[in-house]
């Protein structure tokens, strides 16, 4: 493997890896704050591409607007699915949980299929282009600025976090929800924002993968590297879900390259019941969270 | 003789006398819902007994299915021994599964078995000379003692001798010590080890039993189609299951009858097409989970409760 390739792959990896990131922090976020594991968030990101396709098809708007009005459209997503299905159930048994999401996510993969059937609908992005040339090295635009949009995306959680009251608001009820309601909190609209936030992320996640692969109902099916992502990164650290999604692209795509295909399938999912089973806390977590 | 006997007597001779007024279709519809059962027991004793969520049972059931198909092409068995074949592997990889697995609970069992499910599609997508990979396998129809079982009918009563074996087995298995167990780990598995309970190795046997279950509604459901589809083996075929065990009444055996059977039948009479039906599974799922927690089963208990008691009650 000369140089100029292992610089290709790693490239391929990141930007793969990034996607991972994105849609890890959109499972992380409303996690911490509320207890619920997402497992529709992988549809959320079907529905995502799908809502830009609209508003770049049907309303033909220009691209930021399309960006712009997906992100809102799908935060208000979040919101109403917080408010209708998740709320009354969050203090449930964790069986109820896990199979309302899972629920929510066949409704949504179905209600897509039903409209638009199993086909794939390309999508443009301007930036989308012949690769460039710096060199021996291919750049591809849209792997740049899907890792710029993951960098961009971090830099401005972590301002959000450190720095917003609303942020500071929900790292409180991560760390005690009672204790951040004793202090005046409103606990439920910090339920409700992380669920818009992850939303919005995971349909940034959509959009920008749409390009690449296109736009068809199996998107959301990356939901499955996502988890393995956050796995990695130990579940509860924000950090951690970027970080593991980058490792787990790296490990992909020189895996598939080094060892075929098969082992490029096989590999998340073998990290996953090992990691789970070995080291539940994930490589970057440092406590354990105990879930009765 | 009291009225749930009555009741059962009655359902059974419902059962062997349905072939004469049913038709050839509604005979093979009439063996899915019989094996979706079958299937729904296994998970509702892991499940809705144990408390342990499981995303991967009908991997179990490709296992069975697989398994059986493949000692029956490969190596000429005859379908009975095919048939326990099946069973034992599926029972073997969920001891597999749920010996590491014990330990885990709520939110990281679902990530294991959610892992496993997609190991076993991986699996068999990428084994084609063994599996058929995403084309699927051809299932030859089933031979007992040298009898080919072609028709509906004969299957029809194969598949009812065995539900009929799942039923007796389910109900007893949860009304013996090991069911009790079951739900004693559920409740509080901090109060069950005080009584003496062996935790894991309770939990070990229900998946053990529930992957039994599956393997062997996957190994009947090969025989009864006449062809694996992988696809139907994948994340939503594992939720329709739970669909069942939710919608009839979670820790009933009755209540995994009554939901495989209903909303196995459910389709037929909507007519819709593949993506229809996951649309109404997926919001008889969310509404069963946020409106009627207790299933079916709970709601007839919960009638019975208003009726006025002709004779004492006994447990």
């Amino acid at each position: 493997m000369t140089w100029q390739i292992a610089f290709q792959l790693a490239l391929a990896g990141l930007s793969v890896g990034s996607i991972y990131a994105l849609v890890a922090l959109a499972l992380v976020i409303p996690f911490k704050a509320s207890g619920v594991l997402n497992f529709a968030q992988g549809e959320m990101v079907t529905l995502g591409a799908y809502i830009g396709l609209v508003l770049s098809t049907a309303l033909a708007l220009p691209f930021a607007a399309v960006v712009l009005f997906t992100v809102l459209i799908a935060a208000a997503f979040g919101v109403l699915i917080e408010r209708l299905f998740i709320r009354p159930i969050v203090a449930a048994p964790e069986f109820t949980l896990v199979i309302a999401t899972f629920a929510i996510g066949l409704i949504i993969k179905a209600a897509i299929r039903l409209h638009w059937q199993d086909n794939t609908f390309p999508f443009d992005a301007p930036y989308a282009g012949p690769a460039l040339a710096i060199g021996p090295l291919r750049l591809n635009p849209s792997y740049i600025v899907i890792i710029g949009c993951l960098a961009a995306l971090a830099a401005a959680l972590m301002v959000f976090f450190r720095a917003t009251k609303l942020g500071k608001a929900m790292r409180a009820v991560a760390i005690d929800a009672a204790a951040a309601r004793l202090v005046g909190i409103r606990v439920e609209s910090v339920f409700m924002s992380a669920w818009a936030l992850a939303a919005a992320i995971g349909a940034l996640a959509g959009l920008l993968l749409a390009p690449i692969i296109g736009i068809n109902p199996e998107i959301g099916q990356l939901i499955l590297k996502a988890l393995v992502a956050a796995v990695l990164g130990g579940f509860t650290s924000l950090g951690g879900a970027v970080a593991g999604g980058l490792v787990l692209g790296l490990i992909e795509t020189f895996g598939g390259a080094l060892f075929g295909a098969t082992f490029k399938n096989i590999v998340p999912f073998g990290i996953l019941i090992l990691l789970l089973l070995v080291r539940p806390q994930g490589l970057f977590g440092a406590t354990l969270q105990h879930r009765a | 003789m009291d009225g749930r006997h009555v009741l059962l007597l009655g359902v059974a001779a419902a059962t062997c006398a349905a072939p004469i007024v049913l038709g050839s279709y509604q005979l093979y519809l009439a063996q899915l819902m019989m094996i979706n059962a079958i299937a729904a027991i296994g998970l509702n004793l892991l499940t809705g007994n144990c408390g342990q969520i499981s995303l991967c049972h009908s991997s179990f059931m490709a296992i069975g299915a697989y398994a059986s198909a493949l000692v029956v092409v490969r190596a000429g068995l005859s379908f009975a021994l095919a048939l326990a074949i099946g069973t034992a592997l599926a029972a073997l990889l969920g001891a597999c599964l749920g010996y590491p697995a014990r330990r885990l609970s709520g939110l990281y069992l679902a990530l294991v078995t959610l892992g496993f499910l997609e190991l076993v599609q991986v699996a068999i997508e990428e084994f084609p000379e063994l599996t058929g990979g995403v084309r699927g396998l051809s299932v030859p129809k089933p031979q007992i003692i040298g009898m080919a079982l072609r028709s509906d009918l004969a299957r029809y009563y194969l598949v009812l001798a065995l539900a009929a074996l799942a039923l007796y087995l389910g109900s007893n298995l949860q009304r013996s010590r090991f069911g009790r167990a079951f739900n004693a780990v559920r409740q509080s598995a901090f109060a069950a080890q005080a009584v003496g309970i062996p935790l894991a190795r309770t939990k070990l046997l229900a998946f053990t039993v529930a992957a039994g279950f599956a393997g062997l509604a996957g190994a009947l459901q090969g025989a009864a189609v006449g062809f694996i589809d992988p696809t139907e083996f994948n994340i939503s075929a594992s939720l329709r299951l739970i669909t069942f065990i939710v919608v009839g009444g979670l820790g009933s055996v009755t209540g995994s009858i009554l939901g495989a059977v209903l909303l196995t039948g459910l389709p037929e009479f909507l007519r819709g097409t593949q993506e229809y039906g996951d649309l109404v599974y997926g919001a008889i799922l969310l509404a069963g989970l946020l409106f009627m927690p207790r299933g079916i089963k709970g709601l007839i208990d919960d009638l019975r409760g208003f009726l006025p008691a002709t004779k004492p009650v006994r447990s």
